[in-house]
């Protein structure tokens, strides 16, 4: 029985190697000659930019089929503590200017020195709008950031302090002067989809998150922010990393990203294309 | 430092040992008289939150709970409040990951029980319910002690789901594990390590408890008791 076992280990063995061997042997004879090679590239961008660029990958399949993208969506300021420690990573999209800067050497915000952007190659692709949502049908009859520091909200879901809408939604509150009275209120997602999902799930009463969650995730927005409490403008740098290994492939999805195609995908969900 | 995590976790631990302990109980005991047929089936089911992982066990809770969903929103019709983002909300999460343990330590104590002594007692006319709480659970007391403290190590460590179902709001809702999470993405390394220490010591009184208790359970089992 065990001789007979280890037989068929040893013929499976050789099949599969024969099969490995055999299948590169036969592909370039199959495939006809293609000028570029074939590309892995790593994406890094923000959450909020999961609907959108998940439709350009399809896209970009035409546009450069050598090019395989693996994107990875989170907040950006996970992305950037991925990318500090090491994370293989060719073009970084971040929801806002503070993570970009923390990476780019030519920053005065830069206060660890680190070198981990091109900064020739940053340049800032869109901007969005940070709104307040309600779940459907609107229960608790929110209709401003003003009604979140009276009993119409019990609890409200934001961003943390490491999430770019977090980040943006505690220079709200704190210009409008009501952030430490909230504290009680707040429970902190660690993504602005996090958060949107709470809203959706009627797990809380209003969340702060941008336009285009708003949007892709069929909330109401109820209000904007008010004017004068939010002086950061809420931009999206992009840039290729120091340590990619296809910076002339990153840099042409970035070119990419800018071109027509793409722009009216991203404003289709509420995002503005910044020329 | 702000010790409201360290309160809250103590206290959804506290009930939900609580808990576990009556229901894992009850269930290993019935159980352990079951049929063959849907005994298997209903270990498996009862020991699945020990194997899945903590966010598949959150999601499902929040299938149940959410106040969007049947369960949830007949309570908010009904009642008024939401189950979930409130402290309490944690208790569910804690009480479903725990329970296997204290289920599957009590069966093994209850499966070790000497029958003898049962059917002493029933020929001298016991009724059962004396039987069960003045025999079979001192009897199996150790190793019904050492489940309720296991469960209690694990409801204070428990992170995946309590956080999808509770949330995160610093001083209502936060637990300690939620919050060394928490306190790691915001950069607050110095403050994440404390609370790392603070849940270590924590767990390692309680495991050297169980460990204590593990050792008096062996001895024990070789003494004759009386009745």
């Amino acid at each position: 029985m065990k001789k007979i076992l280890s037989l068929v280990m040893t013929l499976a063995m050789f099949a599969i190697l024969a099969a490995g061997c055999g299948s590169t042997a036969a592909a370039p004879a199959a495939q006809p000659t293609t000028k570029a090679e074939p590309v892995e590239l790593t994406v890094f961008a923000a959450a909020s930019m999961t609907e959108t660029i998940t439709q350009i990958q399809a896209l970009y399949k035409t546009a450069a089929p050598e090019v395989t993208l693996i994107i990875n969506f989170d907040s950006s300021g996970t992305l950037k503590t991925q990318i500090e420690e090491g994370a293989d990573c060719d073009l970084f999209i971040s929801a806002a200017q503070k993570q970009m800067n923390a990476l780019d050497i030519t920053s005065d915000k830069n206060t660890d020195k680190l070198d981990l952007i091109i900064p020739e190659t940053r340049t800032n692709i869109l901007e969005n709008k940070v709104v307040l949502v309600v779940p459907e049908g609107n229960p608790g009859g929110i209709n401003a950031f003003e009604d979140i520091n009276t009993d119409k909200v019990s609890m409200i879901a934001l961003g943390n302090a490491d999430v770019p809408v977090g980040q943006y939604a505690q220079e709200i509150f704190t210009n409008m002067g009501v952030w430490d009275a909230l504290q009680s209120k707040i429970t902190f997602g660690s993504n602005v989809k996090e958060v949107t999902t709470q809203v959706s799930e009627k797990a809380v009463d209003c969340g702060v998150v941008y336009a285009t969650d708003a949007y892709s995730a069929g909330l109401t927005a109820v209000a904007e922010a008010p004017a004068g409490s939010l002086k950061t403008p809420v931009v999206y740098p992009a840039a290729v990393t120091r340590s990619s290994k296809h910076a002339e492939a990153a840099q042409a999805f970035l070119d990419y990203l800018q071109s027509d195609a793409c722009s009216a995908i991203f404003e289709k969900v509420g995002f503005t294309v910044v020329k | 430092m702000d010790w409201f995590p360290l309160l809250n976790s103590l206290r959804i631990s506290a009930i939900s040992t609580f808990l576990t302990f009556f229901l894992g109980i009850s269930a290993a005991y019935y159980i352990a008289k079951a049929p063959r047929s849907i005994k298997g089936l209903l270990d498996v089911v009862l020991t699945l939150p020990l194997v899945l992982p903590p966010t598949v066990v959150g999601y499902l809770l929040l299938c149940l709970l959410g106040p969007k969903r049947v369960f949830g929103a007949w309570v908010f019709q009904v009642f008024g409040f939401k189950m979930v983002m409130t402290w309490w909300s944690a208790v569910f999460s804690t009480t479903v990951v725990a329970f296997p343990l204290m289920y599957r330590t009590t069966r093994g104590a209850f499966e070790s029980f000497d029958m003898t002594l049962q059917y002493a007692a029933q020929t001298l006319g016991m009724s059962n319910t004396r039987i069960f709480w003045r025999i079979r659970m001192p009897y199996c007391w150790q190793g019904i002690l050492a489940g309720t403290v296991l469960s209690f190590a694990r409801a204070l460590g428990e992170y995946g789901a309590t956080s999808m179902i509770a949330g995160y709001t610093p001083g209502k809702t936060a637990t300690i594990s939620t919050t060394v999470y928490q306190l790691w993405r915001t950069n607050n390394d110095a403050l994440a390590f404390r609370w790392v220490l603070v849940n270590m010591a924590i767990s390692f009184v309680v495991l050297m408890a169980v460990n204590l208790l593990e050792q008096k359970n062996r001895t024990r089992r070789l003494e004759v008791r009386p009745l």
